[in-house]
C-alpha cells in the first residue's frame, strides 16, 4: 500500500513539474528573433477580398522578377489585431518578415530591437533609393517614417496613404439651397443649421475616430503634440469638442454606433449632408451612391484658414523585422518595389489609397482617373499639406482616450471643458511616461 | 391560474425569445434600403432570395464551415473521451489526492479565459503549432465542466452494478466501456453538444493562433464579414448571421431526442 | 475486500484514466494561470521588462478606470444572475405541467442559448440601432421618445425617473441593454436545468400539502421552491462565475470600442493585456478577478448554502 501511494504521489509531482518546466522555458531563448516561416518573407496585412487579390498580383510580379526568398501575404486581422499579434510574437521571439503598422506601433516594436533600421538599405547603391527617387516622395510621407524618439532613424516605409476629407451629399445641399460645401468651420456650422431648417434632416453623421478628431484639430490651427511633449495643450481640442456639442445639442448631428459604417449609408440614403472619412472610402461610397456622380462630392475639410489648409495623413507603413539577412533583404526589396510609381498607382487605383510619389501624377492611368471625375483629384491635392499623427510610443493608448472623451461630449455626459482638460492631462502623462 | 393565462404568458415569453431570429430572417431577405428604414415591418415586401447567394460569395463560407466541422468534430471526440475517463476515475476509484485534484479541476472552470490566453499563445508558438489545426483542437480536448457532469452521472449509477462487476472480476476499463458509459448516454450527449457548440462559437482563440484564411472558422468569418462587406449591407450581414446560426439549430433538433429532461437534471441534482 | 493487488491496480487504472484530461488541463489550464501570476509581478513597458513586485496591484488600486470596470462588473452580475434565475424559474414552473406544445415552447426558450453570441449580438445591435432599429420604431408607435440604447451612457434610473435621479447613479442604459441581452441569451440554459430539477420533485409532497389545504402560492413558496434549491444554488454559483468573466456579449454588442459605461473588468483586462500590451498589469488585474471570484463563490457557498434544503 505504501509503495503504490508513493508511486501515485510521485507521478503526480513529476507531471506537475514537467508542466511547469515546459511552460517556464518559454521566454528563455537568447537566440534573437526567428522567422515564423523559413521558406518565405511573410507579410502581415489587413487586406481582404479585392484588395488582397490586387496585393497578391503585385507580390507575384515581384516574385517573378527575382530569385531568392519569395514574399507571401498573410491576412492577420485589423490593425489592432496585428498590433497584438506582433507584440505577442516579439515576446515569443518568432516574427514574420514584415507587417503593416501605424507609426506609433512601429515605435513600440522598434524599442524592443525587433525592427530593422532601414537607413543603410536605403543608402545602399544596389538595392537602395537615389536622391532623386527620395525627393519624389511627398515629404510628409517619408517624414513620418523617421522616428525622432529612436535617433531619427527610418524604421518603416510608406505602404498605403490616405487623407481625411469631407464627403458631402449634393442632393441634400441643393434641397437646402446650398450650392457649395463650406470652406471654414463657421460656414460649416451655419450650413448645418440651414440644412436642418430647410429640410428637417440631420446635417452630419458623426463617426468618432481619433484620426478624424485630430484632423479637425489640425484644421482649426492646432498641433496634436507640442515640442515639449504636451498633448492637446492648445485651445483647439476644446473648440472641436464645443463644436460637436453645439451640433448635437441643436440636433444638427447624431452619433453613429462604433465600428459600423452607418455614416456612409446615411450619406448614401440622403439622410445627412456631411460625413468625414478617410479618402480610402471613396470607392465604397461611390458604390453606395450607385455611380451617380452628381449626387455627391469630395472636398477638403473646413479650415480655420482656407489659405493654409491642413488635414491629417492616414495610412499604415510597412516595417521590416530583423530576422536574418535573407529575410530582411527580401522584405526591403519588396517594399521598395511596391513604392515604384507604377505600382503605387496600381495600388491606389485598386484600393482608393493614394500614390506616394509625385511623379505618379505623370502616369496616364492616374491622369485618366482624374479626368473621369474631379472628386478623384481632391485627396491627392491634399497630400501636399497633410500631416501625420505623432509617431511616439504610447500614442496607441492616447487614441482610446481621445475617443472616450469625444464620446462623453457627444452623448452629453461631459462638458467640453472638462473633457478637453482631462484629455490633455492624461494624454500628456502617458506620452511622457512612454518616452524612452 | 387558469391554463389559458399560463399559455398566454408562455407564448408571449417565447415570442420575445425568438423575435430577434424572426427579425433576422426577415431582414436577411430585404433589400438594403428596406433593411435600413425604421419601420415595424418584419418581413420584406419582396423576398430577395439572391441575398443568400450574394452573402455566400461575399466570404468563403463553404471553407469556413468545413474547417469548423473538422475542428469541432475532433474536439467533441476528445472531450467525450477525456471526461468519460476522468469522470469515472473521480467517481468510482478511490486514490490519494482525489479530492484535491478534483477541486483543482473545478478551479480551472473559474479561471477567466483572458488570463491564460497569452501564455497559451506563447506555448503554441514554442511547440510550432501556430497556424495548424492542432492548435485549434488540442487545448480544448478536456474541460472541468464535462468532467464534473460525467462524475455526477457516474455517481448516479447505483453502487450495486459496480460491486457486482467487481465480484465478477471485471476491471475498471471494461466496466467503464461496457456498462457505465452506455448507462449515462444522455450525459455524454450533453457533453458532446457543449463541446461542439463551444468550438463552433469560439472566436478569440482561433484569431490568436491562426492567421491563415485556409484555417478560418465561421465565427471569425462572420466578424470579418461584419467589418467588410456586411458593414455596407446590413441585409447581407443578417443573412450571414442566419447562415452561421442554422447548423447549430439543426444540430439541436437532431440531438433533442437524447437531450431529455433527465440529462442535465441527473447531472446537476446533487 | 481490498486486497493490496486490487488497490494497486486501482491506482494504476486511475492514473491511466486521468492522465489525458489532467495533462491537458495542467498544460493549458493550470500552468498558464501560474505563469500569469508570475507575469503580474513584472512591468511590461514598451519592450522592457522590469520586476515590480506589488507595483501592478498598487496601480490597479489607484486606477479610476479599474474601479469603474469593477463597478460595471458588479452591476452586471447582480442584475443578470438574479433576474435570469427568477425569470427562468417562473418559466420552468409555467412549462412544467404543459402537455401540448411543450416541445415547441421549450425549443423557443432554448434557442437563444445555442446560437452564437456574435451572430445574436449582431442582430441585437441592428434592432437597437437608434436610427432605424425596431426598438425605436416600437417606442415611436407607443409614443415614447426614441432612445440611444447601446450608445446611451446615462443611468437607467435617470432615464426612468425622467431626470430626477442624477445620471451618474446606477447602471447606464447601455449596460442595461447588455444585461438584457445576456438574460435573453442564458435563460434557456437555466430553464432546461430547472425543468429537469422540477421533474424530480416528488409528487407526493405536493399532493400532501394540497390535501392539507395549502393555497396555490403557499404550495409554490413552501414546498416546490425549497425542493429545487440545490439546483437554484448551483445555477447561481455558475451564473456568477460566468457573469464575472463575461466578454463575448460585451465585445459583440459594443463592437469592442472603449466606453466606460459598458466596460467590465474582463474588457478592461483585455484592453490592457492586448491592446496596450501591458501584460503585467493585465495579469495582475486578472489575478485580482480570479481571487475575487473565488472569494465570492466561497461567500455564496457559506451564506446561501445554508438555505439549501436537502432531502434527508
Amino acid at each position: 500500500m505504501i509503495d503504490s501511494k508513493r508511486i501515485i504521489v510521485a507521478s503526480q509531482c513529476v507531471a506537475i513539474a514537467f508542466v511547469l518546466v515546459g511552460c517556464g522555458g518559454g521566454g528563455g531563448s537568447e537566440a534573437g528573433f526567428e522567422p515564423i516561416d523559413d521558406s518565405a518573407a511573410v507579410m502581415w496585412v489587413r487586406q481582404t477580398t479585392t484588395a488582397e487579390v490586387l496585393l497578391n498580383e503585385i507580390v507575384d510580379a515581384f516574385n517573378a522578377e527575382r530569385v531568392g526568398l519569395p514574399v507571401k501575404i498573410e491576412y492577420a486581422g485589423d490593425y489592432g489585431d496585428i498590433y497584438r499579434k506582433v507584440s505577442a510574437s516579439i515576446q515569443a521571439k518568432s516574427l514574420p518578415g514584415m507587417t503593416v503598422a501605424y507609426e506609433s506601433m512601429t515605435t513600440e516594436f522598434a524599442m524592443t530591437g525587433a525592427v530593422q533600421r532601414l537607413d543603410d538599405l536605403i543608402a545602399d547603391p544596389e538595392v537602395g533609393l537615389t536622391e532623386d527617387e527620395l525627393a519624389d516622395f511627398f515629404p510628409g510621407v517619408l517624414e513620418t517614417n523617421r522616428y525622432a524618439a529612436l535617433g531619427g532613424g527610418t524604421y518603416s516605409f510608406p505602404f498605403s496613404k490616405a487623407v481625411l476629407v469631407m464627403y458631402f451629399n449634393q442632393r441634400v445641399l441643393r434641397e437646402a439651397g446650398i450650392s457649395d460645401p463650406p470652406r471654414t468651420w463657421g460656414a460649416f456650422v451655419d450650413q448645418c443649421r440651414t440644412i436642418k431648417q430647410k429640410t428637417g434632416k440631420f446635417a452630419y453623421a458623426i463617426d468618432i475616430d481619433c484620426s478624424t478628431l485630430d484632423g479637425f484639430l489640425m484644421a482649426m490651427g492646432g498641433d496634436i503634440v507640442s515640442e515639449q511633449g504636451d498633448a492637446f495643450a492648445g485651445p483647439e481640442m476644446l473648440q472641436v469638442f464645443q463644436m460637436l456639442r453645439t451640433l448635437v445639442d441643436e440636433e444638427l448631428a447624431y452619433l453613429t454606433p462604433p465600428r459600423t459604417f452607418e455614416d456612409r449609408s446615411a450619406l448614401a440614403q440622403d439622410e445627412v449632408a456631411f460625413i468625414f472619412r478617410s479618402s480610402s472610402h471613396l470607392a465604397p461610397i461611390g458604390e453606395l451612391m450607385e455611380g451617380d456622380r452628381d449626387a455627391w462630392g469630395v472636398a477638403v475639410i473646413p479650415q480655420h484658414d482656407p489659405e493654409q489648409p491642413r488635414t491629417v495623413l492616414y495610412g499604415p507603413n510597412a516595417c521590416v523585422f530583423a530576422i536574418g539577412d535573407d529575410q530582411v533583404r527580401t522584405s526591403w526589396e519588396f517594399i521598395r518595389f511596391f513604392s515604384r510609381p507604377e505600382n503605387s498607382v496600381k495600388w491606389a487605383l485598386g484600393t482608393g489609397y493614394l500614390p506616394v510619389r509625385k511623379s505618379a501624377a505623370e502616369l496616364p492611368e492616374l491622369k485618366a482617373y482624374w479626368a473621369e471625375w474631379e472628386g478623384h483629384r481632391v485627396p491627392y491635392d491634399c497630400l501636399t499639406f497633410a500631416r501625420p499623427e505623432p509617431n511616439r510610443a504610447g500614442w496607441q493608448e492616447v487614441r482610446g482616450l481621445v475617443e472616450v472623451a469625444a464620446k462623453g461630449v457627444v452623448t452629453g455626459i461631459r462638458s467640453p471643458e472638462d473633457a478637453a482638460r482631462e484629455l490633455s492631462t492624461k494624454a500628456t502623462a502617458i506620452l511622457k511616461a512612454a518616452a524612452p | 391560474m387558469t391554463r389559458f393565462i399560463r399559455y398566454v404568458l408562455l407564448v408571449v415569453g417565447a415570442a420575445v425569445m425568438i423575435y430577434p431570429f424572426v427579425w433576422m430572417t426577415g431582414a436577411a431577405f430585404k433589400t438594403f434600403s428596406e433593411a435600413t428604414r425604421r419601420s415595424l415591418r418584419l418581413f420584406p415586401v419582396h423576398w430577395q432570395w439572391q441575398n443568400l447567394a450574394d452573402t455566400w460569395d461575399g466570404a468563403k463560407f463553404d471553407l469556413f464551415f468545413v474547417n469548423t466541422f473538422w475542428v469541432a468534430g475532433w474536439v467533441t471526440l476528445g472531450v467525450v473521451c477525456t471526461s468519460l475517463m476522468a469522470g469515472y476515475a473521480f467517481a468510482r476509484i478511490s486514490f490519494p489526492g482525489r479530492s484535491i485534484l478534483f477541486i483543482i479541476v473545478l478551479a480551472t472552470m473559474m479561471v477567466p479565459f483572458e488570463i491564460i490566453l497569452i501564455p497559451n499563445y506563447r506555448l503554441i508558438l514554442e511547440l510550432g503549432w501556430y497556424n495548424t489545426y492542432k492548435a485549434l483542437i488540442v487545448p480544448w480536448c478536456a474541460n472541468g465542466f464535462s468532467i464534473f457532469l460525467v462524475r455526477q452521472a457516474m455517481r448516479g449509477i447505483p453502487a450495486d452494478y459496480f460491486d457486482a462487476a467487481r465480484l465478477d472480476g471485471c476491471g475498471h476499463f471494461r466496466f467503464l466501456l461496457l456498462v457505465a458509459a452506455p448507462m449515462i448516454k444522455p450525459t455524454l450527449v450533453t457533453v458532446a453538444l457543449f463541446a461542439f457548440l463551444g468550438t463552433y462559437n469560439s472566436l478569440m482563440w482561433p484569431l490568436v493562433v491562426t492567421s491563415d484564411e485556409r484555417l478560418r472558422m465561421v465565427q471569425y468569418g462572420l466578424v470579418v464579414f461584419a467589418g467588410g462587406e456586411g458593414a455596407q449591407r446590413f441585409n447581407l450581414l443578417m443573412c450571414a448571421a442566419a447562415i452561421v446560426i442554422t447548423p447549430t439549430v439543426i444540430l439541436y433538433f437532431a440531438a433533442q431526442r437524447y437531450f431529455q429532461d433527465s440529462a442535465l437534471g441527473a447531472g446537476l441534482k446533487g | 475486500m481490498w486486497t493490496p493487488i486490487k488497490r494497486h491496480r486501482d491506482l494504476w487504472s486511475a492514473l491511466v484514466l486521468l492522465s489525458p484530461a489532467l495533462t491537458l488541463l495542467g498544460v493549458f489550464g493550470v500552468a498558464p494561470m501560474v505563469y500569469a501570476i508570475y507575469l503580474s509581478v513584472y512591468r511590461f513597458r514598451y519592450g522592457t521588462i522590469s520586476f515590480t513586485g506589488a507595483g501592478n496591484y498598487q496601480r490597479a488600486f489607484e486606477d479610476a478606470d479599474f474601479w469603474a470596470s469593477v463597478e460595471v462588473t458588479a452591476y452586471y452580475t447582480f442584475l443578470v444572475v438574479p433576474a435570469t434565475l427568477l425569470l427562468s424559474l417562473a418559466a420552468a414552473m409555467l412549462l412544467r405541467p404543459i402537455g401540448r406544445g411543450r416541445g415547441a415552447l421549450r425549443t423557443a426558450y432554448f434557442l437563444p442559448y445555442i446560437t452564437s453570441i456574435v451572430a445574436a449580438a449582431t442582430v441585437w445591435r441592428v434592432i437597437l440601432n437608434p436610427q432605424f432599429g425596431m426598438a425605436n420604431a416600437l417606442l415611436e408607435v407607443v409614443g415614447l421618445p426614441a432612445q440611444a440604447w447601446l450608445l446611451e451612457p446615462r443611468g437607467m434610473l435617470h432615464i426612468i425617473s425622467g431626470g430626477r435621479v442624477p445620471f451618474e447613479w446606477g447602471p447606464s442604459m447601455s449596460l442595461c441593454c447588455v444585461v438584457l441581452f445576456e438574460i435573453w441569451h442564458s435563460a434557456g440554459f437555466m430553464i432546461v436545468v430547472l425543468i429537469a430539477a422540477l421533474a424530480n420533485v416528488p409528487r407526493e409532497m405536493e399532493d400532501a400539502a394540497r390535501i392539507d389545504g395549502a393555497g396555490r402560492w403557499q404550495l409554490v413558496w413552501n414546498v416546490t421552491v425549497p425542493m429545487v434549491t440545490p439546483t437554484l444554488f448551483l445555477l447561481a454559483v455558475v451564473g456568477v462565475i460566468g457573469a464575472f468573466q463575461a466578454f463575448n456579449s460585451f465585445y459583440a454588442l459594443t463592437g469592442g470600442v472603449p466606453d466606460t459605461a459598458t466596460r467590465n473588468l474582463t474588457m478592461y483586462i483585455y484592453a490592457m493585456f492586448y491592446e496596450n500590451q501591458q501584460i503585467g498589469y493585465g495579469a495582475a488585474m486578472a489575478s485580482v478577478l480570479a481571487l475575487a471570484l473565488g472569494g465570492l463563490t466561497l461567500a455564496q457557498w457559506r451564506l446561501l448554502g445554508r438555505r439549501v434544503y436537502y432531502e434527508s
